[in-house]
């Protein structure tokens, strides 16, 4: 009876599993190999450690005891089963040990405690984050996980009651006072059974129904971690369009329809749990935007599994030679609705909460890319910039020949094609050098790096776009020519350093220039100014009546980067400093990530509720590293008539007299 | 003895013309076509070229409009000799020598003009207009072919927008990419209505989707001149004011202090348009208030 | 119907014109390049009636190699085919422009119903080169078109005017210049740019006859030297502005 119940319930698994792994291997190549090391550490502090929720402490220890309680308690599956077929069998050695009596019971009691909290911030708390959620699929499971722990305390109670045990009841002190509830009598056998029976059929039910549900991230969740990103976070993965053994009719633009996703991406959708800590990280979704990444990602993972025979069917078909391309509906609308598509201002926020290693910043430019490079659909505010990048070479649309200009009364060497490269390549970027806000970081960098005597120079019109913003907003194609120009200009100028003071620039320089034959060593301008600060080469004053200054992290410093206290040292250098709450990789977006520097009044609003908190702190100086959010949050001061000052890093550095001979 | 053809003797570009053909020297005789004569380029081209036989012109020349340009094309054509567009000085000689306008007036051209009769059209606003009296009225000449008459005006359709027309209006009031979006416009359709003028835009604007393109001023869009043109957020790319050259004034409204547009303006302020569009419609309110009875 | 559009490469001027040092070309040397803008909608326009009545599209330069660049963008949004007529990168006259795309439409092997151009190239600005091909090619020819409309042989169009618009109607074959706002053009797609790169293009190297309108140097025009008065900074500077109003009499 129990054999017939386990391969019903394990046929019911593994048919589940094979159509889902099938589906896996349909889908899209993406290198994930490589960084062993890295991976099983992250298995280590990220599942088994629960790193990630932990980041909230109340729901992170709740899940804790019910993942350790599973841990410790997967024995008992084991010993449940065998006990059901002989009430006096159990595994050897371990079902005899009284150590483990004592912490299978502990731990049922905690995973029954971590149920209990859990249903009460379900349904007495009820936090946003699970606005979309399935609450009631989480409830069924919630309970089943409730019953199989209470079905074995109780059936650990009756087995004590009929001194069924070889280790002394004393051990297990919860079942054993449980135990009191039963007699010694024939009711606790039929009880004893009764209980027995009632934990394995629930363990087996739920074992068919956990690939069916969104429990499945019990075995899914180790798997993502595993293949999550190791090192350059704020790298997004390449499109090959000259693969000479893919026909052009093949070639993958993004994800059009679910069969184009990319196995992780595919990963990623089964090993949701829809807990919402992404949606309530969202810097859209906080200001009221339509985009949320659980849904998402939700919304991948439906639309995926309702195509899913129709694309493992047609791989198979293929696989025996025959045409299958299978008929599907487009992601979007029907999966993702536009405007989250393009609500994204990438800041990594959702991934970063995400405990199961969910990459939704993938998924979101994967939607973008189909739809801007096959379908030429995209908010059509962006068009100037689209033209203007690929044909000027910045998104302006400003002429290269006057990129320089900046510099012009500063005697920074241009370098020509055929000079003697320079120590540093002062990498402006378009921002820098063609908006007048941003200039000034520009020019007050350059002031320091030559009174540090820094051998630097600039590359003016032969720098083009590092096409962040194409490769942002989808056009992966446009953004590849840019790459490959611009590695060609830096290796034949035998570049090998560069200083970037765009955040965007930075991270698309160090991290995504590699894949095109750019390795170049990159810092960011703070991070060089803290090390001429530090050697002395830079000696800015701090004012007796210094000014409090809070410093913004920028995502693409700080969260795809790791860049948090180089810039904090240079704020510590020239006044007093003070934190807001979100900061470092808690940092609150601009709002100019994701292309939207030139989409919708520029990421209107998000600007707006990071300069409120910068207000609250009551800091004279808003302190930045980046140009977009400098224009960004001085729009937002504007508009909230605050008399805060936004000023870059290397401008406060000036200001303090560190350009001075 | 030069041709020239002009609209009226009213029209302020044929009234330049005239007078760029006086600066010649020799005889001027300003032609123009029966009113009730629908406009058709090639018939109207082979009439001027009887008209250069019969006279024995050595010029023919007409303003730098659209039709100015296009019926001196087809005299061109018909006549197999080379014509200069938009010319703000011409020496006769062998060969004639030009200076002409290229890039909407961003460019100059000194050229070299080898043919008879000499056929230029002139620059708007090259020279200053002198009046004339009226001009030669021409019909349409026999000898117009069956395919010269094919092209004529069958009738004109007015134009859809209500409001002042941009190519006329005295004020236009521009916003460029700095206005942000589509909803942005509102504080510059404020002013402009204010001053009774025209809503202008920039080609990134339009491209944008922000703004329709008959809004848009510049070389491929419409080319204004009012007596004050108030530019908010426009960088000053050659191709927009080419566009805008026939301005008597410019005020550029910019948060940039080093944008190429203030090189071309009379006035600046600088700072943000959505705070100084505004504030500026505001104090008009005011002082039109603190005026009225 | 077939269709063909002259196109020409020009480049993305910026802020202020450089020349070079013989003063007899634009610096060119960090300038983006782009299809003159009324000839770019042209394309569009060539397209879309391909769209809606059937037949093909061919696109036409005369021009240096990199000339090719634009062909092949044009050919990116919907174009079907590409005649390249390269230069050495010497300007050729309005005359002898015609010339050239006059023989080029004479040697291809089919006839055009419909010849689309820009009204006036950005850059040298002549606005003639199509009425010259129409009067070589014996074909009817009108010009600065805002809207387009074709029906059983026969062509609808509008010319923008002072307070409205002219109508024109004539019968096909036909050669038509347009102006841009007649249609906003397509953003092309990556799998159009790489069918483009395979799409036919003919190549060929006519003659460059003597110059009867022979461009001698360029001039970038002092302008007025302006250095603009500033009136302020911010609202602050809205009082100062309204003088200036009421002194020029506009308000």
């Amino acid at each position: 009876m129990l054999a017939a119940c386990l391969a019903a319930s394990v046929t019911a698994f593994a048919l589940r599993v094979r159509f889902l792994v099938a589906l896996l291997r349909a889908g899209a190549p993406v290198a994930r190999a490589g960084d062993t090391a890295l991976r099983a550490r992250n298995e280590g502090t990220i599942v088994l450690g629960q790193r990630k929720l932990l980041q909230r402490i109340g729901p992170g220890l709740i899940h804790a005891f019910i993942f350790w309680g599973f841990l410790v308690l997967a024995p008992t599956i084991l010993i449940a089963m065998i006990g059901a077929v002989d009430r006096r069998d159990t595994l050897p050695w371990l079902g005899d040990q009284g150590w483990y009596a004592l912490a299978v019971d502990i731990f049922a009691v905690l995973v029954l405690v971590g149920v209990a909290c859990a249903f009460w911030i379900r349904k007495v708390q009820r936090p946003e984050r699970f606005r979309g959620s399935h609450l009631g699929e989480a409830d069924l499971i919630l309970a089943l996980i409730a019953v199989i722990a209470a079905t074995l305390l109780l059936w650990h109670a009756t087995r004590d009651a009929l001194h069924l045990n070889e280790y002394r009841a004393a051990w297990e002190p919860v079942s054993d006072a449980l135990s009191g509830l039963f007699s010694r009598g024939g009711a606790t056998r039929v009880l004893e059974r009764a209980f027995v029976w009632a934990h394995v059929v629930t363990i087996l039910g739920f074992l068919a129904y956990l690939p069916r549900s969104k429990h499945l991230h019990i075995v899914s969740a180790a798997v993502n971690v595993w293949y999550g990103r190791t090192r350059h976070r704020g790298r997004l993965e390449p499109l090959r369009f000259d693969d000479p053994s893919v026909p052009e009719e093949q070639i993958r633009f993004g994800a059009g329809t679910s069969a184009e996703l990319t196995w992780k991406e595919m990963l990623d959708t089964f090993t949701c749990t829809e807990c919402g800590r992404c949606q309530d990280a969202c810097p859209a979704y906080a200001t009221g935007k339509v985009l949320s990444p659980k849904l998402v990602i939700m919304g991948l993972r439906d639309r995926l599994l309702a195509d899913g025979p129709a694309i493992v069917a047609a791989r198979s078909d293929r696989a025996g030679g025959g045409e299958g391309a299978p008929e599907l509906e487009p992601l979007v609308p029907g999966a993702v609705p536009e405007e989250s598509v393009w609500d994204c201002v990438t800041c990594g926020a959702c991934v970063q909460a995400c405990p199961v290693s969910i990459e939704h910043v993938d998924h979101i430019v994967d939607l973008r890319r189909h739809l801007v490079m096959v379908q030429s659909s995209f908010p059509p505010e962006a068009e100037p910039m689209l033209r203007d990048i690929e044909r000027a070479s910045n998104p302006w649309g400003k002429a290269q020949s006057e990129r320089a200009d900046w510099a012009a009364d500063l005697g920074v060497r241009v370098l020509e094609a055929g000079d003697e490269p320079p120590e540093y390549l002062y990498w402006v970027g378009c921002a820098a050098s063609f908006d007048e806000r941003a200039r000034a970081a520009a020019r007050a960098t350059a002031m320091l790096l030559a009174r540090a005597g820094v051998d630097f120079a600039i590359l003016g019109p032969r720098e083009a776009c590092t096409g962040d913003p194409a490769r942002r907003i989808g056009n992966e194609y446009v953004f590849q020519a840019l790459a490959e120009q611009n590695v060609q200009t830096l290796n034949e100028a035998r570049v090998t350093k560069i200083i970037a003071s765009c955040p965007h620039c930075f991270n698309t320089l160090s991290s995504e220039y590699p894949d095109f034959g750019g390795r170049y060593e990159v810092v960011h301008h703070s991070q060089l100014l803290a090390r001429l600060v530090a050697q002395g080469r830079l000696k800015p004053r701090r004012a007796s009546d210094a000014l409090r200054i809070t410093y913004h992290d920028s995502c693409y410093l700080a969260r795809h980067n790791d860049v948090l206290e180089e810039p904090r040292e240079l704020v510590a250098a020239v006044g007093e400093p003070v934190e807001m709450a979100r900061s470092r990789r808690q940092t609150f977006c601009c709002g100019a990530g994701g292309a939207h520097m030139w989409m919708e009044e520029r990421g209107s609003q998000i600007n707006d509720n990071r300069v409120a908190e910068a207000l609250a702190t009551g800091a004279d100086t808003l302190a930045v590293a980046c140009p977009f959010c400098t224009v960004m949050l001085d729009d937002g001061v504007q508009g909230a008539g605050g008399r805060m000052r936004v000023a870059d890093v290397a401008t406060l550095l000036v200001e303090a007299g560190a350009a001075e001979p | 003895m030069n041709i020239v053809w002009v609209d009226s003797a009213e029209d302020e570009l044929s009234q330049q013309a005239v007078a760029f053909a006086r600066a010649l020297g020799g005889e001027v005789m300003p032609v123009s076509f029966a009113a009730e004569e629908a406009y058709a380029p090639a018939a109207w081209a082979q009439t001027l070229v009887e008209l250069v036989a019969a006279r024995g012109a050595s010029a023919v020349l007409a303003p730098g409009s659209d039709r100015g340009n296009e019926l001196l094309a087809h005299v061109g054509a018909k006549l197999d000799q080379p014509m200069a567009a938009n010319c703000t000085r011409l020496e006769p000689g062998s060969p004639a020598r030009v200076l002409r306008v290229r890039w909407g007036g961003s460019l100059l051209e000194e050229a070299t003009i080898d043919g008879s009769p000499v056929l230029a059209t002139v620059a708007p606003h090259a020279v200053a207009a002198e009046p004339f009296s009226e001009p030669e009225i021409l019909s349409v000449a026999a000898s117009a072919s069956d395919l010269d008459r094919a092209v004529r005006v069958s009738e004109r359709v007015q134009a859809a927008g209500a409001g002042v027309s941009l190519a006329d209006a005295d004020v236009v009031v521009s916003g460029g990419r700095g206005v942000g979006s589509a909803e942005g416009f509102a504080v510059i359709e404020e002013l402009a209505e204010l001053l009774g003028g025209a809503v202008g835009c920039s080609r990134a604007v339009t491209s944008a989707g922000w703004r329709p393109h008959s809004d848009q001023v510049g070389q491929t869009g419409t080319k204004i001149s009012p007596e004050i043109y108030i530019a908010c957020g426009i960088s000053g790319a050659t191709q927009h004011m080419a566009g805008c050259k026939g301005a008597k004034r410019i005020l550029a409204i910019n948060p940039d202090a080093e944008a190429s547009i203030l090189a071309s303006a009379d006035y600046a302020v600088i700072g943000d348009l959505h705070e100084i569009v505004p504030a500026i419609s505001a104090q008009i309110r005011k002082v039109r208030g603190a005026s009225a009875p | 119907m077939n269709i063909l559009v002259c196109v020409k490469r020009v480049p993305l001027t910026g802020g202020r014109i450089v020349l070079t040092e013989d003063q007899r070309a634009i610096q060119t040397r960090h300038l983006g390049f782009t299809v003159s803008p009324h000839e770019e909608c042209a394309v569009e326009e060539a397209i879309r009636l391909v769209e809606t009545h059937g037949g093909s599209s061919t696109v036409l330069t005369l021009g240096p190699a990199e000339a090719e660049e634009q062909l092949r963008d044009m050919m990116a949004i919907g174009a079907d085919r590409a005649i390249h007529l390269t230069t050495d990168g010497l300007e050729w006259d309005p005359q002898a422009t015609a010339a050239a795309i006059v023989d080029a439409v004479r040697a291809a092997g089919e006839a055009f119903d419909l010849l689309l151009f820009g009204n006036e190239s950005a850059d040298a600005g002549n606005y003639q080169v199509a009425i010259r091909v129409a009067h070589a090619l014996g074909l009817p020819c009108v010009t600065g078109v805002k809207a387009l409309a074709i029906d059983g042989g026969r062509l609808r169009a509008e010319q923008e005017v002072a307070g409205g618009r002219d109508v024109y109607e004539l019968g096909l074959p036909a050669v038509v210049t347009v102006k841009e706002g007649i249609n906003l053009p397509r953003y092309p797609s990556v799998p159009g740019r790489m069918r483009a790169k395979r799409k036919p293009l003919e190549a060929s190297a006519p003659q460059r006859p003597p110059a009867r309108l022979e461009m001698q140097r360029l001039i970038v025009p002092e302008g007025p030297s302006k250095q603009a008065e500033i009136l302020g900074h911010g609202p602050e500077a809205a009082p100062r502005v309204v003088e200036i109003l009421q002194e020029i009499g506009v308000l």
